[in-house]
């Protein structure tokens, strides 16, 4: 049995897997403040449901899979340690410049962001490495040892060192770190070029400084974890999700917390891999996890999941920028709680002003006032009053129409129907933009690719989506509200390791490639060896960052092989720089020189069997019933109703149409079909408008 | 049109903008596109009106993108599909000539020309009589030495004109990455023709075209509400440019004068008080002058109403033909028109709406361009291979504004701080390049209650040969000024310093070779602050006392608050100094 928990900012999501595959889901309130309390509500919920007590339950575990939010966390609310950053002489403002860039440019509310270690607590080491790892002044280890005992005096919690090209000579970073273990015993630290050994210095220092401030909190929590887990009856293996879509070991986020501070949304992606092989055959997916307040979209490419290193906690520009490589997702403020608006120029909006839980909706009755997209739904009949979360919450549909009527229908002039499907439309446009963002950076064809949604809020607009971008098919996994704790299940146990070497297509030197690659393929063999022993499947891949020796950003590209072993590997490898450029970009550019300015090798350790994922079924629920809804170019009509789980594989229903379960309302607009497939997915033909 | 299709279009509009300029940005080959972000996309209407533009350079697209459409009209009135037109004219509304401008007229598939989409890209180099694209002692066009294409075709059902190419090999520093960034701006250009047609197919021409009239209006309605949103009023401002070679003595001044007319909901700034056009490369070309006006009105009001042809009709700009801003002749040279003199004009116009409207307008930006982001040349040791870049290894300038501390790497006011900052590693891995240090400078911001950006310093120099650096730094002389009450920035200087360690003052507007084993001190100047510096919260001034920004002399001096020896605020001796102001 193994279990999937998912630490979200409202609820904490559990999925039990048997050993024959089949899942249940269950829910508890996450307790921000101890998190570790609120999976163990969920487990016992669980194994009070499965009639047993929470040490039998947990004894039948071989593995819990953990995606937190608790680093995240940590960072977005200032509760990280006191953190000190070294630096190269003459660059201490480099967390105050930042990379520059700024969105917004006639708006000038905004205050310029802060540091994420102020200047107060960043010192200056006298030392400097050339480009070609060439020392041009040397160490003054006196110095660092004054600016340790200031680190004292300044009660610091945490140390980042960041020196310029130690990628490429790090022996300045190393020989401080010996001295920070010596006489700065008990107090982490990280070290740029061990982390992150990427070209580009204020990425490296801002990963080496927030992994630095995350260390002590997360080696307690995760301490903790384990040791509340074992003492609840657990014995098996406590693995987190990490912000590249692999798994690792407890002790090992510990050791590096920056790998888990994007474990959220990185899941969802591969549960969508999952469900499109098996439900289409698209080479290209797209993944929408609707929430409440955001829309979270990442893509699955051929098989592989992209990362990006413009890594932003908080808004672009504004944020944090870890500029450590995460699974790509393009986050806009768009859910069930944007509000809806008509401005003074007479042009109807919608978000990215949320009302998020609290107050919520109007129909939520919390205090909520504005309409937003869920009270849309609801003065549609699309979402039921009466049964939403299974009933768990009652819904005021007078409230949500009055809203819609108050906000929109009445400054628009429209009837209030009209009105809330106005409001639906904008808010898919604007879920829509977020889409073709990512797929045009991505070099996807939105129109060749399959959508994914998942979300509990996926259902109520996403065939407009797909319709929209000329998807032809949308998929709705029966995971799909807890798409993220299913892919975790999914998941496999992955590092990676990377070093920056410059080589020249024109000047390669494939010895001292060979012997950074080799280098970095015994790191690889070691972490499978490891950590990754007794696994059912390992690969190790190898890929370049590289770039026309005159752009700005690299692409990565994917080595055939572990080498570069001669001329004609050489040429290989030259074309596959050119084939990737022209997917992302549309544009190869023959004549021109290939710069690679970093290598990496990526080992994935596959730890269970693959089995199909499957809900179990409640037993003696209702399978059909019928609704008053208003569809465009329909009107107000009986609408029949599914109950998602009575419906058979192969059942094909046609729109207009509604489908349902405890977590989730799916809207077959007229037009389109849908059919159960034995995945558990409802596939939808989304069909013409 | 109803609202709803109103608010959908406009949202795709604004993709196609946003489409056109990731995939500019992405495949550019210059720092001074991909780290400068110093590009634009926008789409204008068959009757070349600024429909939606991306979010760039504010001195880009403001004014210049019509001008340019309407110039291709009028030379070549029977435009196809698979046309495309190349403009870098300043006489033809072009910004500068390094800003090559690619035109792709929408003609549907009746032959009817329905919207031109543009992509603007400066360049790293144009074939000026110099390695620099800003050639700011130019007597005229001719000693500028660039190549001017006036509305040029270079393409035809979808073909370049390889004439073309062939000259603009001839005569640019680094052909190959012109064609890179050449075909980066047509493939943004064309993205943007796919898009709109794909639009077209789905919704139908007619409606994009009724889309673009209400769209228009729609901007034209908010920017009547942002300025009844302030009181009537008139001021009047100058802004000095620094002396350079081809200006006075005493350099450039630029008087602007604002009036607010609130009932009307107009605006006007009137620039025909100024000199004659110069024989130097400071003079602003039509589109600079226009759009310079714009910005600084545009940072002052409500920051959400729509930038284009609507909202621009609620503006009155009075120029003058032969003004060093307003509209030059033929052959004057603009080569530095998109950001020194423009500077001088949309700085005054920003504070001169705060002195009409409190909390409103802003202080001015800091100078530019300073050697830190200057253009560096020479012959590569690595490959013996001549090299030219423009670096952006910094530079500050924010201004004060009415709700906040200055955004801190504006760059300059035309820029808004779009441009990014220079990774050092990256840049000594691209030029043999040594930066020795980069470093805010304390007590250089604008005092004021909400303060200006300080100064940066920059130190840096060749490895292993020599190195020509080209810039025009303004700002040495007259730095940015506060509003209502704010203190100046600090000003921009340059130095050499020499193997021994010896200073030697630089000029502002210089073609500098520097040897191996030399370094550049360059300083950018700092921002002016808004308000007065005595009412800014004491526990900010101690914040900038503790980060050090500034010195605890400057706190009590210039900002009234006393600090103890262990930083904090010692209230009764503050409240004496505030109290005493």
């Amino acid at each position: 049995m193994r279990f999937a928990v998912d630490t979200g900012g409202t609820f904490t999501d559990l999925v039990v897997e048997d050993d024959s595959g089949i899942c249940r889901l269950y829910k508890a309130a996450t307790t921000p403040h101890d998190p570790v309390a609120g999976m163990l509500d969920a487990l016992t919920v669980a194994a009070d449901a499965a009639g047993r007590s929470l040490p039998d339950f947990l004894a039948g575990g071989s593995t819990l899979l953990h995606g937190t939010t608790h680093a995240i966390n940590a960072i977005i609310t200032g509760r990280t340690a006191r953190t000190a950053l070294l630096t190269t002489l003459g660059h201490g403002d480099i967390l105050v410049l930042r990379e520059g860039g700024r969105a917004e440019t006639f708006n000038f509310t905004h205050e310029f962001p802060e540091p994420y270690i102020p200047r107060s607590l960043t010192f200056e080491v006298p030392e400097r490495v050339m480009a070609d790892g060439s020392v041009r002044h040397g160490l003054d280890e006196q110095a660092v040892l004054s600016q340790i005992e200031q680190l004292k005096e300044k009660s610091v919690e945490a140390v980042a060192v960041c020196l310029l090209w130690s990628i490429v000579n790090p022996a300045h970073e190393l020989r401080i770190g010996e001295l920070l273990e010596k006489h700065l015993p008990g107090i982490p630290f990280t070290l740029s070029h061990r982390l992150n050994p990427a070209i580009r210095e204020f990425r490296r220092a801002s990963s080496a400084a927030v992994d630095a401030s995350l260390k002590p909190m997360i080696a307690r929590y995760m301490s903790d974890l384990e040791r509340r887990l074992r003492d609840a009856g657990f014995r098996g293996r406590v693995l987190i999700v990490t912000s590249q879509a692999g798994v690792i070991d407890a002790a090992d986020a510990a050791q590096a917390p920056i790998h888990i501070v994007n474990s959220g949304p990185s899941m969802a992606p591969i549960a969508g891999r999952y469900y499109a092989a098996i439900d289409s055959s698209a080479a290209d997916t797209i993944i929408a996890d609707t929430g409440g307040t955001t829309y979270d979209v990442s893509i699955v490419r051929k098989g592989n999941i992209p990362t990006t290193r413009e890594t932003w906690i908080g808004p672009r520009y504004r944020g944090i920028m870890l500029g450590f490589p995460w699974v790509d997702v393009k986050s806009v403020g768009a859910g069930g709680g944007s509000i809806a608006s008509i401005d003074g120029g007479g042009l109807l909006r919608v978000g990215p002003a949320s009302a998020g839980a609290v107050p919520g909706p109007a129909s939520y009755g919390r205090g909520g006032t504005h309409a937003t997209v869920t009270d849309a739904a609801v003065a549609l009949g699309h979402i039921d009053p009466a049964y939403f979360l299974g009933g768990a919450m009652t819904l005021d549909a007078e409230a949500a129409r009055q809203a819609v009527e108050r906000d929109v229908a009445r400054p628009g002039q429209l009837p209030v129907a009209e009105a809330a499907d106005a409001v639906l439309t904008i808010a898919t446009e604007n879920m829509v933009q977020a889409i073709l963002d990512i797929t045009v950076k991505q070099g996807i064809d939105p129109r060749e690719a399959v959508l994914i949604g998942g979300g509990g809020a996926a259902g109520l607009n996403s065939v407009r989506i797909a319709r929209r971008l000329g998807c032809r098919t949308l998929i709705i996994p029966e995971t799909g509200p807890a798409l993220s704790a299913a892919g975790a299940l999914m998941s496999e146990l992955k590092a990676e390791y990377h070093a920056a070497q410059v080589a020249h297509s024109d000047s390669f030197d494939h010895e001292a490639v060979n012997a950074t690659l080799a280098a970095l393929a015994r790191r690889a063999k070691a972490f499978a060896a490891g950590p990754g022993a007794g696994a059912m499947e390992t690969t190790i891949s190898f890929k370049a960052d590289a770039r026309y020796a005159t752009e700005v950003w690299e692409i990565e590209v994917p080595l055939r092989d572990g080498a570069i072993a001669d001329a004609d590997a050489l040429l290989e490898f030259v074309e596959d720089f050119h084939r990737t450029h022209e997917m992302l970009f549309s544009f190869r550019d023959e004549g021109s020189l290939i710069e690679v300015v970093g290598w990496t090798a990526s080992v994935t350790c596959r730890l269970s069997e693959r089995k199909d994922l499957r809900l179990a079924s409640p037993a003696g629920i209702k399978e059909k019933w019928v609704r008053n809804a208003w569809f465009a170019g329909v009107g107000w009509a009986e609408t029949t109703v599914y109950r998602f789980e009575t419906l058979k594989a192969g059942e094909r229903i046609n729109g207009p149409a509604i489908v349902e379960n405890d977590y989730t309302t799916v809207i077959v607009d007229p037009g389109a079909s849908a059919e159960r497939r034995p995945s558990g997915s409802l596939v939808i033909d989304v069909g013409q408008q | 049109m109803d609202l709803v299709t109103l608010a959908l279009l406009n949202n795709r509009f604004e993709g196609v903008a946003r489409k056109m300029a990731n995939t500019l940005l992405r495949t550019g080959r210059s720092g001074v596109l991909n780290i400068a972000r110093d590009f634009s996309c926008c789409i204008v209407t068959a009757d070349a009106q600024l429909l939606v533009a991306n979010e760039g350079l504010p001195i880009h697209v403001l004014s210049g993108p019509d001008i340019m459409a309407k110039f291709m009209k009028e030379y070549c009135p029977d435009l196809k599909a698979g046309d495309a037109f190349i403009n870098n004219s300043p006489y033809h509304g072009c910004s500068h000539a390094a800003d090559h401008t690619i035109l792709v007229p929408i003609v549907d598939d009746a032959g009817r020309h329905r919207f031109t989409v543009l992509a603007k890209a400066h360049q790293a180099d144009i074939g000026n009589s110099i390695p620099t694209t800003y050639h700011g002692a130019a007597r005229d066009v001719y000693e500028e030495g660039a190549l001017i294409f006036p509305s040029v075709r270079v393409q035809e059902n979808y073909r370049t004109n390889q004439d073309f190419v062939r000259m603009c090999r001839m005569r640019i520093r680094v052909p190959d990455q012109w064609w890179g960034d050449f075909l980066a701006a047509l493939g943004a250009a064309r993205i943007g023709e796919q898009e709109i047609r794909a639009m077209a197919a789905e919704v139908g021409w007619d409606a994009l075209e009724a889309f673009s009239r209400e769209w228009l209006d729609y901007s034209e309605k908010r920017m009547i509400d942002a300025l009844r949103a302030l009181p009537s009023g008139r001021a009047s401002r100058v802004s000095r440019h620094d002396p350079f070679p081809g200006t006075p003595d005493d350099g450039i001044p630029v008087t602007v004068h604002v009036v607010v007319d609130a009932e009307a909901a107009r605006i006007s700034v009137d620039l025909t008080e100024n000199m004659d056009c110069l024989p130097c490369g400071l003079n602003l070309s039509e589109a600079c002058t226009r759009t310079a006006a714009m910005v600084g009105i545009f940072n002052s009001i409500d920051h959400s109403v729509p930038k284009n042809a609507g909202s621009f009709r609620r503006i009155d700009l009075k120029l003058r033909e032969n003004c060093v801003v307003g509209v030059p002749r033929h052959p004057t040279s603009c080569s530095v028109a998109t950001t020194n003199v423009a500077d001088r004009v949309a700085n005054p116009v920003q504070c001169a709406i705060a002195e009409i409207a409190e909390s409103k307008g802003m202080a001015e930006c800091g100078a530019v361009i300073p050697p830190s982001v200057a253009v560096i040349s020479g012959i590569h040791p690595r490959d013996g291979k001549p090299f030219i870049n423009q670096v952006f290894l910094g530079m500050t300038g924010g201004a004060g504004s009415p709700d906040a501390d200055a955004w801190l790497t504006i760059g300059h006011v035309g820029n808004a701080g779009m441009c990014n900052l220079d990774s050092i590693e990256l840049d000594e891995l691209r030029q043999p390049l040594y930066v020795a240090s980069r470093r805010l400078l304390p007590d250089t911001e604008g005092a004021g209650e909400h303060v200006g950006a300080p100064s940066i310093a920059v130190e840096f120099g060749p490895v292993g040969c020599d190195i020509s650096v080209g810039y025009v730094s303004d700002g040495v002389v007259n730095a940015a000024l506060g509003t209502r009450g704010g203190g100046r920035g600090g000003p921009a200087n340059q130095y050499l310093i020499k193997e021994d360690g010896s200073r030697e003052p630089l000029p502002s507007c210089a073609q500098v070779d520097v040897a191996d084993g030399q370094l550049v001190l360059s300083i950018s100047a700092g921002g002016g602050g808004y308000g007065d510096p005595k009412s800014r919260p004491a526990d900010k001034v101690a914040r900038d006392v503790r980060l050090g920004r500034i010195t605890a002399e400057r706190a009590r001096a210039v900002y009234g608050v006393a600090l103890g020896m262990d930083g904090s605020i010692e209230p009764e001796e503050t409240a004496r100094l505030r109290a005493a102001a």
